[in-house]
């Protein structure tokens, strides 16, 4: 499995610096390890406060890591210089914040083509399919409105295809449903697995919603209390395509359901 | 916005018209109310002192047609929009500089903040004694005033961007002048006009000071020079044309500035 890893994280470690010189800041991450294989869906569960998003911050290079190794295919990411930093990997990592970080001055479209227009890379080609994408998530109509008139799941949506639309080999994703409601959330998630079975990319997808991390993903790692490391791992074996809604019935889900559970209390 | 919303203001529309109305009576009112006010003054002080409405109007019809009045006119004007521009321009700059070396800036921060406390006023002699008497200490006094109100909203209104916007802009593989031009400069707007709004009004009072002691044009030179020959009809002349440039100006301040932050939800509230 290592053989054909795309991402890998080798006893990870973090700790932010202290509030005073002299006091010891206590480690939010230590020795936390794990790899991801190209084309993998990997859902990890953590209790809230456990360092998930700093991980995924860790992956994505906008913060630097205290210790041990991120490794993009060859590319370790630096340690200790935060300017050494390359955010996002030079567009190979994509990175789904939990806020959706709109830009409140443009529109829905403009907002999705913002990434293709810093990259030069905006076409007739790359337009087509920002718009396809739009239609894809059921914004179209909307591509004229500001945020701020958009509801909070088609904000989340807006959001997630602006990084589907420069097509970046791995996405990371923070808790992206973590503040909508539950039906608009069994919609996105089931947007989200349509939109990966079309493209299977590589995609860390943190949350603490146990049937969440279920219901998506290849591959579950349930993170200990902090310091955050890999208290266990569960291989999900429900055939694709899957449907959210019908999944939580079945006898496989149930018993996952069981047994995590019982790990993350 | 939802339809419930649109049939709440289709209900509130004729309303809203009338109270419109209102509004516009109480205005012209209040102009015939000063006008009068401004007449009896004139009417218990004495000419010298309050020249007669009429008086003044006459006199701006008769500057006006002659073209001495206009030539006024465009003299401050462009002595304000030359020394608006440069001292905008540094104003902008400089924060954006800065914003490249947190280290340099938490050096000057407090020189730069301390020499807003510097009257520029008083440095006018300082000026005509460096650049002379023709439009360069004018334009370096309208400069500065404008330079440090832009430099201040500028600054603050950079430390006051989102970072998770910039953050997100970097991963999305955007370079720091991208980042610079697409985000923290946009995001600037708000801050930007708010300082316009002070910086522009405030360039023409400098204009008009920097007049009253240097150079022979401009509404400043006019009030001045009426002074001096004791013709207070000449002074208020100026002071209403000043005052008309300042309200002109403004009023196309104010349409840029819808234009720009049409987004912003409470822009669309505000409107009446």
């Amino acid at each position: 499995m290592a053989g054909d890893a795309i991402l890998e994280v080798h006893a990870l470690a973090k700790r932010f610096r202290p509030r005073s010189a002299g006091a010891d800041s206590p480690w939010v991450i230590r020795n936390l390890s794990f790899s991801v294989r190209e084309g993998e869906f990997l859902t990890v569960i953590g209790p809230s406060g456990s360092g998930k998003t700093t991980l995924l911050n860790l992956i994505a290079q906008t913060d630097v890591a205290s210790g041990g190794e991120v490794r993009f295919r060859t590319q370790v990411a630096p340690l200790g210089d935060a300017k050494a930093l390359k955010p996002g990997l030079g567009r190979q990592i994509g990175y789904i914040t939990q806020d959706d970080n709109l830009l409140p001055w443009r529109t829905c479209l403009a907002n999705v083509l913002f990434p293709l227009e810093v990259q030069g890379r905006l076409d007739e080609e790359t337009r087509s399919r920002a718009r396809s994408l739009i239609e894809a998530v059921g914004l179209a109509g909307f591509e004229n409105h500001y945020p701020h008139e958009l509801s909070g799941g088609m904000r989340k949506r807006a959001s997630l295809i602006r990084t589907l639309v420069y097509d970046p080999p791995v996405i990371l994703m923070d808790e992206p449903f973590g503040a909508v409601d539950a039906q608009t959330r069994a919609v996105l998630q089931q947007d989200l697995l349509r939109l990966w079975e079309l493209g299977h990319k590589t995609i860390v997808f943190v949350t603490h919603d146990i049937a969440e991390a279920i219901a998506l993903g290849d591959r579950t790692l349930v993170l200990s209390r902090p310091p955050a490391s890999v208290k266990s791992e569960h291989v999900i074996s429900i055939p694709r395509p899957r449907d959210v809604g019908s999944i939580l019935a079945r006898p496989e889900f149930v018993s996952l359901y069981q047994t995590i559970r019982a790990e993350v209390t | 916005m939802t339809t419930l919303e649109q049939a709440g203001e289709l209900e509130l529309a004729p309303q809203a018209k009338s109270r419109q109305a209102l509004i516009v009576c109480g205005r012209i009112g209040l102009a015939v109310l000063l006008v009068l006010a401004w007449q009896a003054g004139a009417d218990s002080a004495g000419e010298l002192y309050f020249p007669q409405p009429m008086e003044v109007a006459r006199r701006i019809a008769q500057d006006t047609l002659t073209g001495a009045l206009p030539w006024h006119t465009y003299v401050t004007l462009r002595l304000s929009v030359i020394g608006f521009a440069l001292g905008c321009a540094a104003g902008i700059l400089l924060p954006f500089l800065l914003r490249r070396s947190p280290r340099v800036t938490r050096a000057v921060e407090p020189y730069i903040m301390a020499s807003v406390g510097v009257p520029k006023y008083a440095l006018i002699p300082l000026f005509i004694l460096w650049f002379g008497i023709d439009d360069a200490p004018k334009l370096w006094l309208v400069g500065l005033l404008v330079f440090y109100v832009v430099f201040i909203a500028i600054f603050a209104g950079i430390r006051n961007v989102d970072s998770r916007l910039v953050t997100m802009a970097r991963v999305a593989g955007a370079s720091e002048s991208m980042i610079a031009r697409r985000v923290i400069w946009t995001s600037l707007m708000p801050f930007f006009f708010a300082a316009l709004k002070i910086a522009l009004p405030r360039a023409v009072s400098a204009a008009i000071i920097g007049e009253f002691l240097v150079g022979n044009a401009g509404l400043g030179f006019l009030i001045e020079d009426s002074r001096q020959q004791v013709d207070s009809v000449g002074v208020f002349t100026g002071i209403l044309v000043a005052t008309a440039l300042v309200l002109a100006i403004n009023a196309v301040l104010e349409r840029a500035d819808r234009h720009v932050n049409a987004w912003r939800p409470v822009d669309r509230h505000m409107q009446l």
